[in-house]
């Protein structure tokens, strides 16, 4: 005990430093009801505009500067609606200006600077050219990247306005101290650097089989080994890769997320570009729901659903195979437009029209045929576990002995398997659109954007139950167990888990609140939606009650099931606001809806997710892992995990918009600029950003601990925790095939099990007479 | 809750019971292990090429699922670089440059399904678990691992006929705006590109054009209903074949034959109905009496957004109409059925090849049921496809 209370001063420490922790200084002004010379007046650049940019003189840009030097540039534009006449315009044009190298000074009221970009004023959108001063950097080329809109001047931004974009350069004097290296783009960069750690995973994967056993190696040895694991079909050993790969994706959602948490942190702030921006928060989401979270729940449902039914392996042990190989093949087309800078840029939910749009990233292509295979997998998959399941339990299990956690497995696969290969239609319908210009999305052939959302949110929201399912069943298992008692209630868990995976089908409208759906498809959507709480409170409430008659033995895995039940409740509440049409149009698209999502999704799946290694890594590995070192995490964890997310409600009901690349904040509390937020916003975002940190970097100390303890940890007891399901029953690490008889299950679970039997459904699931069973 | 039963009791009362039920605890595999040479490293996994040795079960290590997997990243990567949309949304840019990857792919992808069939070859039937729980109790697992396949398959078609249902319901048909002389039934003008809906069956099943007149059969339904028939004979063939295969009268070579005959016969219809189909859709008929136009040569395209709609009874009136959405419509559901009956001609072929070196008997003529479920369901979805697209 006295190192936990060491543990918890220097947590305590911890958090009163981050409390104290000065906020940033804010940027005072911001866009001043101000076009920002953008793209917003129309999707796509337009040809009648061109853009110029002269010398004061008006003689052209030479072709090198003068170092220190100040020019006077004009620049401007010609052409499109902004240069007809038309008698007392007010609005003709806009601009924006970027300049690489240099310094930019502003010489009259008709421009401004924002964040280092030069821009018009009020006074400056009446002009077709405008004038500024530059002064020449020491050495390098300078480029310059200048925007222009020429607009209608009916003061609304939309189809009379054309916009168009130029580069200009000026070369190093003589040539000299001239750069020709052009420096890569930060995204390019990481993504390099995410292959690099894959080789020196690849390396370090290599020299541990060589650590191994370090006198008797041989490349000779080394190939079967790795081949075994590329070629494998054992459920262990997939469930493995699942784990590793889901833990890697893991890793790269998490640098994503704290780039955009360095962007967030300060406002006005110029980290990532907004074109980088939008390609960071399109893969965060992607990644972490297809890429991390989807093959850990996997990886646990390979390792451990066959050992708890008393199974061999699963049914089809090389479609298990091809489902995994499908994730890292899916994967590579996922990032690959990355590489080049233009990875997708849609958000990952792909909102049509913007998805067959020509203004998003040729990696949207590639993003569209990634997520087809890991559609693809989602189905070999889903087929295997249902045939699992349904088929080769032992004979002596019914459907009311299965572990909870089979149960969630199960619950959840059919979800996703009935609901997936609607969004893979409309994948294919989005990708032949980008490919061969089919006319499924494209709003000038008739195409209907909102049949996209209506495929995707069909498949979208039981996918999140299908990620959160399997966490309830982990979270009752751990629960159980640590209770050192049967769950309460075993037979309304199952029943809330089908519920819930039953609503799910009939709840994906409240994503569309705001979209125009029919008004009383809204209606109903929003009735579904409320309903699935009940489910949910049952689940609870069983969970609760289950302590309650227990006596709980806290070891990390039920810290982190404990800690899993308030975020899990926390989340859910807050949930509750959306369903409501008219909360919902208040709060959609706000830092609310972020926080929500992220309460059940990191709160609930991730923590559960944690639960699980700490509970089955024993089995897994065969080692104990460090209790100690798991303390540490959960507390770090749960703490700056709350501290990242909770203020995102206050957040959101301030009006900080998500998916939005920056924000600005009122110069003092009496300013009231139109799109500015008020000032604490800002502190808030740097608090937000310190606990992202944190939580991001706790994440080492269990990859630290499960490392560490697979090298020199205590070897492992077959049942560590006093689980009573099979997969206890097996040495640990269990061999392989398993179970070389099939395990009988006798009645410990009399009491939930096998009571009453009078009932149809009960009738109709266990089967009354074990003489009819199929033997193998 | 029964109280009686504490934790330490009930671990006593599972150990017991699973030491008369013999569940093997065993030591992991160590390094040691690898470490007598050749190919005992294996085990009875088999090594990742060859076939396997089915007496066993699983598992069976293979190479097939990592190559297959790549190959379809690379054909994916290839088909998305070579064919890319242009910038007005209305026509692909071709760019060659890409398309050896997309072979490449292609190629990849074939050697991964060899590789799986290779290993495939040996099955005999030795191995065939069966379900042992409710509900599928004493059924063989890979066919319910079949049956659930196909709930799956259930669902792409659905989504398919939603998006044709939305489109079809929500969007005006050229007919009735014609009909209306160039008006929206909601009085609004409609001004030429603008979108409206014509039917395939308007090319297919209607006489628009002139020629029809000269013809013996007055439509392009011919290949269609021949399809219809063809895909229905070939369901039967499968289940003629399936009989054969469990025939204990015939000795092995002359049932080998007839199953092989059998499988035969079905994969020429399945390869008859695509033949038929990219005809109808590319090629178009000119034989003797037989001719009529190729949808792609009346102008049914994706990519035509200007077609010369006259219709039915307004002898020269017209209207230009942009039929893209109509086109993409019934050549992707229809597509997908094809691509499905393209997957069965893939299966057919390797069944036809293991029946000809007399891979089947009783013993395992399963797994031409198997197959035959997946057919007639592909059989089924034509049956909903016809009429919704070619009828109606």
């Amino acid at each position: 005990m006295k190192v936990n209370v060491k543990i918890l001063a220097i947590t305590a420490l911890l958090v009163a430093s981050l409390m104290l922790a000065p906020s940033l200084q804010a940027r005072s002004g911001g866009i001043n009801n101000v076009d920002s010379g953008c793209t917003c007046h129309s999707g796509s650049p337009s040809s009648d505009v061109s853009p110029f940019m002269t010398l004061g003189n008006g003689s052209a840009l030479p072709s090198e500067y003068n170092p220190g030097e100040t020019y006077t540039f004009s620049f401007g534009f010609t052409g499109g609606p902004g240069s007809e006449f038309i008698a007392e315009r007010q609005n003709t044009g806009g601009f924006n200006l970027v300049a690489t190298s240099g310094t930019l000074t502003i010489l009259d009221d008709s421009t401004q600077m924002i964040a280092g970009q030069l821009t018009h004023t009020t006074t400056g959108n009446d002009q077709m050219n405008w004038s500024v001063d530059w002064t020449a950097p020491s050495s390098g080329s300078a480029n310059f990247q200048l925007t222009v809109n020429s607009v209608d001047g009916d003061a609304s931004p939309g189809d009379g306005d054309h916009w168009a974009q130029s580069q200009f350069v000026m070369g190093a004097p003589g040539g000299v101290g001239e750069t020709t290296t052009s420096s890569a783009d930060g995204i390019t960069v990481l993504f390099s650097a995410i292959l690099l750690v894959s080789l020196m995973l690849l390396i370090s994967v290599a020299y541990v089989f060589y650590r191994a056993n370090p006198e008797s190696f041989s490349w000779s040895a080394f190939a079967p080994w790795i081949s075994e694991w590329l070629t494998s079909t054992d459920h262990k050993k997939v469930g493995t890769l699942y784990f590793v790969a889901g833990l890697f994706y893991f890793l790269v959602g998490g640098v994503i997320a704290l780039m955009i948490r360095i962007q967030l942190s300060v406002p006005g702030n110029d980290f990532l570009t907004q074109d980088q921006y939008n390609q960071f928060f399109t893969l965060h989401g992607t990644v972490m729901i297809f890429l991390a979270a989807m093959p850990l729940i996997n990886g646990f449902a390979n390792w451990i659903v066959p050992l708890q039914i008393g199974a061999r392996d699963l049914a089809f042990p090389r479609i298990n195979a091809m489902a995994f190989w499908l994730n890292p093949a899916g994967s590579i087309l996922i990032l690959c437009g990355v590489f080049s800078g233009t990875g997708a840029d849609v958000g990952w939910t792909g909102y049509q029209p913007i998805t067959s749009w020509v203004s998003s990233h040729p990696g949207t292509t590639f993003w569209l045929a990634g997520q087809l295979m890991l559609v693809a997998s989602s189905t070999l998959a889903g087929i295997n576990f249902i045939t699992t399941i349904c088929a080769m339990r032992t004979p002596s299990m019914g459907w009311m002995q299965m572990p909870l956690f089979t149960w969630s497995v199960f619950v959840s696969v059919m979800c996703l398997f009935i609901s997936i290969p609607a969004f893979g239609i409309g994948l294919i319908e989005a990708f032949l659109d980008r490919t061969i210009a089919t006319a499924f999305f494209n709003t000038s052939a008739g195409g209907d954007p909102l049949l996209w959302s209506h495929l995707f949110w069909y498949f979208g929201h039981p996918e999140v139950y299908v990620v959160i399912i399997p966490a309830f069943g982990i979270v009752s298992e751990v629960l159980a167990t640590s209770s050192r008692r049967s769950i309460f209630g075993y037979k309304s868990m199952v029943y809330a888990m089908a519920g819930i995976g039953f609503v799910s089908f009939i709840v994906y409208g409240h994503h569309m609140l705001t979209s125009g759906m029919a008004p009383w498809l809204r209606f109903v959507m929003m009735l579904t939606t409320m309903a699935v709480a009940v489910p949910t409170g049952i689940k609870i409430f069983n969970w609760l009650a289950t302590m309650h008659g227990g006596s709980l033995v806290y070891r990390t895995h039920t810290l982190w099931s404990l800690g899993f039940l308030v975020t899990f409740t926390l989340g859910g509440i807050s949930g509750m606001f959306f369903p409501s049409i008219a909360m919902d149009i208040h709060l959609h698209e706000t830092y609310f809806v972020v926080a929500h999502f992220h309460y059940v999704l990191v709160g609930g799946t991730v923590f559960g997710l944690f639960a699980a290694i700490y509970y089955w890594y024993p089995k897994m590995t065969g080692k104990m892992m460090d209790e100690r070192l798991g303390l540490l995490h959960f507390l770090i964890a749960f703490i700056s995990y709350n501290g990242l997310f909770w203020p995102m409600h206050k957040l959101g009901l301030m009006g900080m918009t998500r998916r939005h690349h920056t924000y600005f904040i009122q110069a003092n509390e009496y300013s009231d600029v139109v799109g500015t937020l008020p000032p604490e916003v800002a502190s808030w975002n740097s608090f937000i950003t310190i606990n992202a940190f944190i939580f991001g970097l706790s994440t080492l100390i269990m990859v630290t601990n499960m490392v560490m303890t697979l090298v020199k940890g205590k070897k492992a007891p077959a049942d560590p925790w006093g689980g009573w399901s099979f997969e206890w029953l097996v040495s640990s690490p269990p061999p392989t095939p398993s179970f070389d008889d099939l395990p009988t299950l006798i009645d410990v679970n009399e009491e939930h099990g096998s009571e009453k039997k009078e009932n149809w459904l009960t009738r109709l699931m266990v089967p009354n007479d074990p003489d009819e069973e199929g033997m193998n | 809750m029964s109280t009686s039963l504490t934790e330490e009791r009930i671990r006593q009362i599972i150990n017991e019971e699973m030491k008369d039920y013999g569940v093997r605890k065993r030591a992991p595999p160590s390094a040691s292990d690898d470490d007598h040479g050749d190919d005992h490293h294996y085990g009875h996994h088999g090594n990742g090429w060859g076939p396997h040795d089915w007496e066993h079960g699983a598992p069976h290590n293979s190479w097939a699922p990592i190559i297959m997997s790549f190959g379809i990243t690379i054909f994916l990567f290839g088909f998305a670089s070579t064919f890319v949309m242009n910038d007005d949304l209305n026509d692909t840019v071709f760019n060659g440059n890409y398309l050896p990857i997309v072979l490449v792919g292609f190629a990849v992808i074939i050697s991964g399904l060899l590789v799986w069939w290779r290993q495939d070859m040996s099955f005999d039937g030795h191995f065939e678990p069966k379900s042992a729980g409710a509900p599928f109790q004493n059924i063989d697992i890979r066919k319910v691992g079949m049956w659930i396949f196909l709930m799956s398959e259930m669902m792409v078609f659905s989504s398919l006929f939603t998006t044709y249902i939305r489109y079809r319901m929500g969007t005006e048909s050229c007919q009735a705006i014609l009909d209306n002389h160039a008006t929206y039934s909601n009085g609004l003008p409609f001004s030429p590109g603008d979108a409206c809906w014509v039917p395939a069956s308007y090319f297919i099943a209607g006489s628009h054009s002139e020629s029809w007149t000269l013809v013996l059969f007055p439509d392009t339904l011919v290949p269609g209903a021949i399809n219809t028939f063809a895909l229905i004979v070939s369901s039967f063939t499968v289940v003629l074949a399936l009989k054969t295969a469990n025939r204990t009268d015939l000795d092995h070579e002359e049932r080998s034959r007839k199953i092989r005959n059998y499988l035969g016969a079905t994969l020429i219809l399945a390869t008859l109905f695509l033949v038929l189909k990219l005809i109808e859709w590319f090629v178009g008929f000119n034989i003797g009496p037989f001719y009529a136009p190729s949808l792609l040569d009346d102008g049914y395209t994706i990519h035509n957004e200007m077609y010369h709609f006259a219709g039915a009874g307004h002898g020269g009136e017209y209207i230009d109409v942009n039929l893209r959405l109509s086109a993409a419509t019934f050549y992707v559901a229809t597509g997908t059925h094809g691509a499905h009956v393209f997957g069965g001609i893939i299966g057919l072929v390797y069944m036809t090849y293991k029946a000809h070196k007399g891979g089947y008997s009783p013993t395992n003529a399963v797994s031409i049921e198997y197959f035959g479920i997946y057919w007639h369901f592909v059989d089924l979805v034509w049956v909903l496809v016809f009429p919704a697209f070619y009828l109606y």
